[in-house]
Parts: structure tokens; sequence; C-alpha cells
């Protein structure tokens, strides 16, 4: 796209995408990225309003969608060149998602929810190990004393960090969150960001988040100017830009 | 897999309510065909089983299932009795033993305990169907019997207590008398017709028939009300009158005043079992009756399959019931699964998000429902087997 110049990474490529073309079928949305690259440790943020196709983006990296044409790169592994089976391993493996309703399920208590990735792929066992992990991660967002409480009976923001924990679980190189924000309150807002960096910090973790609310901008060490992803169809309709 | 079923687990009991009313549904819809079933089979079992461990019955001519029905399960009666000439004839075929059985008559009822059959037989009946006692003894006197196990706890009777028979008819005041019989011992179940029938002596049974019996003896001096006539001569001749009755008890005191009148080879009989020793004596027996249009010789095991050829017809129209329950149950479980993924959808959707193999998913999917499925299925099939010895009964009671 002519006019955007790609950032700079802040180290070595966790996230290198070049040529990317991608297209609903069914709707006027398209997607050009000709060179994107997020370093690796690098905290970044993807802004647009909502249904602009930040979500698409997010799920072309993490290979749940993939491109029409070009090339998605995550931790130097060919997203796009996987099969099905082992795109889904390395999604469990090399990258964490936070949901913007944090889909944690009802009939699991806290350390069950953390606990998930190990139950959904025959090839990521329960392990000890991985149990006193969750258990550490749950010690380090403040909810030791609740690893039994069913989630129907957690706040807002404990639910928050069940979801993030989660996401840490398996110590992912990408967390990708997608409006993790969405449906919080300006000072819960606040406080999930502020968790999703220090976790990401603290894990050594490139941290790709979605959002609508710019007053969240600047805590991120950079704004991916999403708008200029977005093409005008062949119909002449634009996506939505910020 | 273990994962997918603790999941399906965890959810299933998060979802109690719903889960228990698909499982009331399921189970109650498996329930039948599988009692059915089960039932059936059990009769089944059961009735071959006890035809198979009889090799042959002799009785007078007639039905031939009422004969093994009689035989079998003394229930029915043969259209005329045997006598023990045709006992013997039948056990002077080398190897062979013949099992005289005399079942005409049964205990009296009591309130809310009804009466069983009295089996009048010999030491040897005991041994083929291998009858032991629980406790006390087999009969040795005349008078005595033991009683069945289902029999004895149905009625609270036990070993020195006394039971009485019942007349086959009340109103013939010249017939059969009630004769009051002391319980010896009670027989160890079996799980067969044996568990609730009374055993004795082939006499005693004979006594009841009023083949057999003794006499008050009468005192000139003292029992002056029953003499008919009295010489003038004093106690030297007299005449007894209607109102002495024979003993309707027998005890040490009277038990040698008992006697039988007529020749004993013509004593009656309702069925022999004869048990040879060898093919060739079956055979050999069967030869020797095919000819005698007086007596019927048969194998129970022959009779029993043909009646079980009827049971099959009816497992049949079981079958077409079953098939219309099982469509009915699949729909429901159709039903089911659709609903089940409907609820699930988003959580699926997280799973795949997550990085959840498809056979992951797959297995979430139908863990649950193979999870109420195996549930229902167990409650049902526990269900039919609790009640499968009550349905049998029935059955055998409904069929025999």
């Amino acid at each position: 796209m002519s006019g955007f110049t790609p950032p700079e990474p802040v180290g070595t490529a966790m996230i290198a995408i070049s040529d990317l073309q991608f297209a609903w079928t069914d709707g006027p949305f398209r997607l050009q990225i000709p060179q994107l690259s997020i370093g690796a440790g690098e905290a970044v943020v993807v802004a647009g309003p909502s249904g602009c196709g930040k979500t698409t983006l997010l799920n072309l990296i993490s290979g749940i969608l993939l491109p029409a044409a070009g090339k998605v790169d995550v931790a130097d592994t060919s997203i796009s060149s996987l099969s099905d089976a082992a795109r889904r391993l390395f999604r469990l493996r090399h990258i964490g998602l936070v949901f913007q309703d944090f889909q944690l399920l009802d009939y699991l208590d806290v350390l069950g929810n953390v606990l998930l990735p190990c139950r959904i792929q025959p090839a990521v066992r329960l392990t000890p190990e991985l149990r006193e992990r969750g258990l550490t991660l749950l010690q380090q967002v403040g909810l030791e004393k609740l690893v039994q409480r069913p989630v129907t009976r957690l706040s807002q923001g404990e639910r928050q960090r069940v979801a993030l924990c989660r996401a840490l679980l398996l110590q992912p190189q990408l967390l990708l969150a997608d409006e993790p924000t969405g449906n919080l309150d300006p000072e819960n807002s606040r406080r999930m960001v502020d968790l999703l960096l220090q976790e990401a910090r603290r894990s050594q973790a490139t941290l790709v988040m979605v959002t609508h609310d710019h007053s969240l901008l600047p805590l991120f060490d950079r704004t991916l100017p999403f708008q200029q992803f977005l093409a005008r169809t062949p119909t002449g309709t634009e996506g939505g830009v910020v | 897999m273990n994962s997918a079923f603790y999941l399906a687990i965890r959810s299933l009991w998060w979802h109690r309510g719903r889960s228990l009313a698909v499982i009331f549904s399921l189970a109650v819809i498996l329930w039948l065909p599988a009692t059915l079933r089960i039932s059936l089979n059990q009769f089944r079992s059961d009735i071959s089983a006890r035809a198979d461990a009889t090799p042959l019955i002799i009785g007078a001519p007639g039905s031939r299932i009422d004969l093994v029905m009689h035989g079998l399960y003394f229930r029915s009666q043969p259209a005329a009795p045997v006598t023990m000439a045709e006992q013997r004839l039948a056990a002077e075929v080398p190897g062979m033993t013949a099992i005289p059985l005399h079942v005409r008559f049964t205990t009296r009822s009591q309130p809310g305990v009804d009466g069983a059959p009295i089996i009048g037989t010999t030491p040897e009946y005991y041994a083929f169907r291998q009858l032991t006692p629980q406790t006390g003894e087999l009969p040795a006197l005349l008078g005595e019997c033991v009683l069945g196990a289902d029999y004895a706890a149905r009625s609270g009777l036990r070993a020195g207590d006394t039971i009485l028979s019942a007349p086959r008819n009340a109103l013939n005041l010249a017939g059969d008398y009630p004769l009051q019989m002391l319980i010896t011992g009670v027989l160890a179940r079996t799980f067969s017709p044996d568990d609730d029938a009374v055993f004795t002596d082939l006499r005693t049974a004979w006594v009841i028939e009023g083949i057999g019996h003794g006499h008050q003896t009468v005192d000139p001096t003292t029992d002056s009300s029953l003499l008919l006539q009295n010489s003038r001569d004093g106690a030297a001749k007299v005449t007894a009158g209607i109102g002495v009755l024979p003993y309707l008890e027998i005890t040490d005191e009277n038990r040698d005043s008992f006697h039988f009148h007529g020749d004993p080879a013509t004593f009656p009989l309702t069925a022999i079992l004869a048990v040879p020793g060898t093919e060739r004596d079956r055979l050999r027996l069967l030869g020797r009756f095919s000819g005698n249009r007086q007596l019927q010789c048969i194998t129970p095991s022959q009779v029993i399959a043909e009646l079980l050829s009827i049971v099959f017809r009816i497992e049949q129209l079981v079958l077409l019931f079953t098939l219309i329950a099982a469509t009915a149950a699949l729909l429901l479980l159709a039903l089911v699964i659709n609903l089940s993924l409907k609820l699930r959808a988003a959580e699926m959707q997280t799973m795949f998000r997550l990085g959840c193999s498809r056979l992951t998913i797959l297995c979430l999917q139908t863990a649950e429902v193979l999870l109420l499925l195996l549930i229902a299925s167990g409650l049902a099939l526990i269900g039919g087997l609790l009640i499968r010895g009550s349905v049998a009964a029935m059955l055998q009671r409904l069929m025999l």
C-alpha cells in the first residue's frame, strides 16, 4: 500500500507479514498488508472501530484464518504453510489468546479454566509442572485463594485475570488480546491493559492487542496503522478506518 | 479422550438438572425393551435348564406339555394317573432310576400365603435334584415333610412346626381328609420350582389321598358314643360308628396303626421321572414304552423346545416394539445432540481458537452424549436385571 512505511521492530521479528491479501467472499472487506513486522517482546496495539476487521488480522496471525495470498511468519514459522493440525498445535503452544468476553467455561473452576489448554490437545498433556505453573500464575495475579471457585462467581476483574492466566499457561511467545477491554469500564480497562503489559513483560512475550479505545494507545510501544491495511473493494466500498 | 470425558463429566454435573432429565427419559425408553429381553432370556434359561436336567418323564397319555409342566413344575394335572406297576416296569430297565412322583395335593392356604404343592416321592428325588437340607433333615418317617426354601420363607414355617394338607374338595365328607405333617427341615434354595414345594414320603401322599390310614382305638367302656353295636359278651366284638374318624395326624403313638389297603402295584402316581445311566439305557426305555398305549414316555427338553418356539414368536413381537422404542430413543438422542451442540457452540469456538485438535473437538461433542447414553443404558440394564426374576416368574406363571 502506498504511503505506508513499515515500523521498525524492536528486536528480532516475532511476526513478519509480507504481501498478505485477504477478503471475505460474502462482503466488501479486503485486507492488504505489503509488509508488517512486530519484534519479539514488543507491545503493539491495533486500534479501530468495532467491525473494521481488527479481529481478522489477529485470526490471520494466529492461523485461525489463512490469507488468500502472501505470507505470515510467527516465531520464524510460516503459519500459512502448516497443515491444519500443525497450525492448531502451533497456536496452542506458541500463541496465547485473550478474548473480548474472556470465554471462560462456566462448568470449570478457576484452576480448571487456567489448565484448559492442557485438555484440548493430545500432544499437550497436563503435567504436575503445568499444574504448578497454573497455580503460580494465579498467585501472581492475586487469585491464589480462588482456585476452586466456579468462574460464574467471579467479578469481571477476576475473570480477566483468569483468562490471562489461561493465555500464559504454556508460556507463549506471542500474546494476542482481542478487545479484552471491550466490555469493561475505563477503570477496569486500564487495569486489564496494565495486567496484560505486566504479564507480557514478565514472560517476555510479544503482545498484540486489539482495541477501539484510543485512551489506551499511549500505554503500548506503538500503534499499528490499521486503516492503511484496508483496501478499496472492487465495488468501491472502503472498510472502516479510524 | 480422558480430557474429553473429564470436561463432559464437569459439564454434565454443572447442568445436572438437564442431564438428569435426559438420562431419565433415555433410561425409561431403553428400560422396557431391555427388561423384556433380559427377562425372556432368564425365562428361557430357567425352563431349559430344568428340562435339560430331566432326561425322561413317564405318564398317562394326554397332553405332552401338561405332563412336562407337571413333572418339572408341579403344575397342571395329567389326564390320568399311572401306577407303581409302571414305575417298577421302568425301574426294571438296567441302569435306570425311576423316581415316582405323586403331586395331587397342596398345603392349606393361610391368609396371604397360598398353599404349595405336596410332592410325594422317594429319596432318589432329593439326590437327583441335588436337594439338601439347609436346616433340619430330610423326612424319614410317615407323616413327615420338608419344605422348599421359598415356601418356608413366605409361610414362616420351620423345622419342628406342623403343616396341614388341603382337601381337594371340602364338601366331600367321604373323600380325603387334611393331614397334619411334621416339618423335619427346610431345603437349601436351588432357584427352581422345588423351592416352592413341600416334599414328603410317597406313602404319606397316599395317606393324604386316603389309600392309607390309621384308626382310633375304640374302648367300649369309655367310648360308648362311638359304638354302633356292642356284643353282649363285652368288648370282644364291637362295631364302630361313623364318629370314629381316621387320624388327622401321624404321631409316634399312632404311626404303627397306619396301613394301606389294596395291591401296592395299583397305588397311584402322577408321573415318573426316568433317569437312565447311559444313552443306551435311555433308548432302551423309550423302546420299551414306544408301543405302550397306556403310557407315554417323553423327553422334556423336546417339549420345552416346542414351547420356546412360541416364546420365540413372542420375542419377535417384542423385538418389533424394541425397534419402535429404539427409533424413538434415537430421535430423542438426535435432539439431545443437536441441543447439546447448540448449547456448546460458543465453547467449541473458543476451543478451536485456542488450538484444540479436530479429534478433541469431536470427542468433546460426543463424550457428553456418550456419557448420557451410557448412564441411561446402565440404569435401564440395572432396572431390567433387578426385576428379571419377577418378570421371568410372571412369564412362567403365564405360560406354564
